[in-house]
């Protein structure tokens, strides 16, 4: 009987529990392990940056690689070198290389086999002593006169020795100082701003009328409303494709129609000039967005009663003054959702730049998701591109906070009953 | 006067529909007409000089069909397990009284509003680390984009169920588990069914998490194969075109069958008030 007391009482608990599992594990933690290499030189392409590192740390596994792939290269050497005395020097080089392995070994414990270990910077002096010597007999080895083959190579994988080297890459400052004097960084920020705005608001103004349009006992309005979700309901991919080819500067009709009336000197200029090309990334996104932004609105529309209009209009009061007093007033939550939403969205925008002009030309048309993905994606550059992301989430932070303030809409609707 | 606006306010309605359809209709043309035709002269003209399917049968080539495939095991994995939590989450969240509730809501309603950027990075570098880039365990991080909606629009149903059923069934002695899963749930199911086909529209259509997890050609959903149809310097219109047209039928087919519940999940997953 008290199990099941138990079991009822935590019956909540047990019920969120998976939610609450999954978003901690793919939205929380990776937010926080973003806000983490925002604050780190994160690379991942450099052997050196690949990790976030607090304290200098020593590369054992790549040390190894060297360790290895100098043995194997003098071996090499010595098979094709002439004189006696190189042969000696080369086997005594080979045993220099063994002791200083045994050294460093010693310096840098690694019990649990760890590829990288931190280590103290006094052990690190002297792991860089021992390699200088080393260095220094290499030379003296190349400095014989003999038919060595491999002398650059051998400096090379050398090198490796340096780059085992892990000297810590947090970096609290670098990446939002570089920002502030990245122009790269403004430019895409400030389409992306250009770009949600005018697309936003073109959308809510057709998206009212749409929504007014469907609002009415006419012919044809399942018709209309089963239309209106196919653009919202296409990848935005396909979409972005899809216009694509519309805007082809040879293929294109729109293009086509656009230079015929006297738009466009030339049809390939909607792609290929960046001020057109912001109008036809704007066009594209009101033609899938509109019908979603009319759908929503709609269905505050419904909830206006109609006996408000029918008392109104005795009272004498005209189209235009219902919808400023009536209509406009209790469709603000709706229109306050549907502008959230909207805006987030937008401000968020890739797939459909990404697809239909890839930010160019020029780069004049990328938006800052765009940035930040070539960024991480391109340059593997994560701690910077983390910091980027940060930015866009501050902005949306303060997008969020003035359409409620200014809206004066509670989010969400007291205690959602 | 009246009958001028009735004329203008019909004119607007065609012209409407006339621009959502017409690049559908387009497309679906260009992809019938041999690919030199498509360019120059040709590309202003509706029908080519014959009829040719050799764009479609090139699909097979451009990756689009498995892409086709990926896109519908990723999405019917992600909806059915994302529906089955997001129901559990909601119903307490609608019904039951525990600790944390708005903070909970508060976390569920701004998950969806975050840049999806900010989680892809880390996303990223774990699952290189792991080793599950290409592979379906990028159903995993997809409950990200839809749990939040899923769960706003159960929410929205689970509240219109009337209390009188909990009720009864709690006087006959039932625990709230079992009240949940024979009372609650077979009540709840076209709104777990809208719920379902949110989910599936919108995994069906997500572009980003599957363009960075599962770069290869063998495991990219049908969104990101046929952008790769784009090639640097050249673009086969004709192959473009006929992938838009396969890849959009089965949008089409789920908006003509399910159009009243996504009319519902549109409006009860944004309005909450």
């Amino acid at each position: 009987m008290n199990f099941r007391k138990r079991l009822d009482d935590s019956t909540p608990y047990l019920l969120i529990l998976p939610v609450v599992i999954f978003l901690f594990v793919f939205a929380i933690l990776p937010i926080a392990q973003s806000l983490r290499f925002a604050f780190y030189d994160y690379q991942l392409n450099d052997q050196r940056k690949n990790d976030l590192y607090s304290n200098p740390s020593y590369n054992l596994r790549l040390h190894d690689e060297t360790i290895k792939y100098l043995h194997f290269y003098l071996d090499s050497e010595a098979v094709s070198v002439e004189k006696e005395e190189t042969t000696q020097a080369i086997a005594a080089l080979k045993e220099k290389l063994t002791s200083y392995d045994e050294e460093v070994k010693q310096l840098v414990p690694s019990p649990q086999m760890q590829p990288v270990v931190e280590v103290s910077e006094e052990v690190l002096e002297k792991i860089e002593a021992g390699k200088q010597e080393l260095v220094k007999e290499l030379n003296q080895l190349y400095a014989l006169e003999d038919a060595f083959t491999l002398e650059e190579d051998i400096h090379a994988v050398a090198g490796g020795f340096d780059e085992s080297v892990v000297q810590p890459n947090f970096t609290p400052t670098e990446n939002f100082e570089e920002m502030l004097q990245d122009r790269r960084v403004r430019s895409t920020m400030r389409f992306t701003l250009i770009f949600t705005f005018i697309s936003v608001f073109l959308e809510l103004i057709l998206g009212i009328a749409l929504a007014m349009i469907m609002n009415q006992a006419i012919k044809g309005r399942g018709l209309i409303r089963t239309t209106s979700l196919i653009p919202w309901a296409i990848p935005t991919s396909v979409a972005a494709m899809m216009w694509g080819y519309l805007y082809d500067g040879s293929a294109g009709i729109v293009a086509h129609l656009f230079s015929s009336i006297g738009l466009l000197s030339k049809p390939t200029d909607l792609l290929l000039k960046s001020g057109s090309t912001l109008w036809a990334i704007v066009a594209a996104d009101v033609w899938k967005t509109t019908p979603y932004m009319a759908l929503l609105l709609l269905a505050g529309l419904q909830t206006i009663p109609d006996t408000l209009y029918e008392s109104s209009s005795l009272d004498g009061a005209n189209k235009w003054e219902q919808f400023r007093h009536i209509t406009l007033p209790l469709l603000k939550p709706s229109i306050f959702v549907a502008l959230l939403f909207r805006t987030l969205d937008a401000f968020r925008v890739f797939d459909l730049i990404y697809v239909l002009t890839g930010g160019g030309p020029g780069g004049s048309t990328e938006s800052i998701s765009i940035y930040a993905y070539k960024i991480m994606f391109g340059q593997t550059r994560f701690g910077y591109g983390s910091a980027i992301v940060l930015t866009m989430a501050i902005v949306v932070g303060i997008i969020t906070f003035v359409y409620i303030k200014s809206l004066n809409v509670k989010l969400m609707g007291g205690d959602g009953s | 006067m009246k009958k001028n606006t009735k004329t203008l306010f019909y004119l607007a309605i065609f012209l409407y529909l006339f621009i959502i359809i017409f690049p559908f209709i387009w497309v679906f043309l260009t992809s019938l007409k041999p690919e030199a035709e498509i360019w120059g002269a040709g590309a202003l003209k509706p029908f080519g000089s014959k009829m040719t399917f050799e764009h479609y049968q090139s699909l097979y080539r451009g990756g689009i069909l498995t892409g086709l495939k990926n896109s519908l095991i990723i999405a019917t994995i992600t909806t059915t397990y994302v529906t089955i939590i997001a129901s559990f989450a909601a119903y307490a969240i609608a019904r039951l009284k525990f600790r944390g509730k708005t903070l909970l809501m508060v976390l569920i309603l701004s998950t969806s509003m975050f840049p999806q950027m900010i989680v892809v990075g880390p996303i990223y570098q774990k699952f290189v680390e792991l080793g599950l880039t290409n592979s379906y365990y990028i159903t995993l991080p997809y409950s990200m984009i839809s749990l939040p909606i899923s769960v706003f629009i159960l929410i929205n149903h689970f509240s219109q169920i009337p209390k009188e059923m909990e009720e009864s069934a709690r006087i006959d002695g039932a625990s709230k588990l079992r009240t949940f899963f024979s009372v609650i749930l077979p009540l709840a199911l076209p709104g777990i069914f809208t719920a379902a086909i949110m989910t599936f529209i919108g995994v069906w259509n997500e572009f980003l998490l599957s363009l960075t997890l599962n770069p290869d050609a063998a495991w990219r959903t049908a969104p990101v194969a046929i952008s790769f149809l784009r090639g640097q310097f050249t673009v086969y219109w004709g192959q473009v075109t006929a992938a838009t047209v396969v890849v959009t039928i089965p949008t089409l087919l789920i908006v003509l069958l399910f159009q009243r519940q996504i009319i519902s999940g549109i409006t009860s997953g944004a309005l909450k008030e």
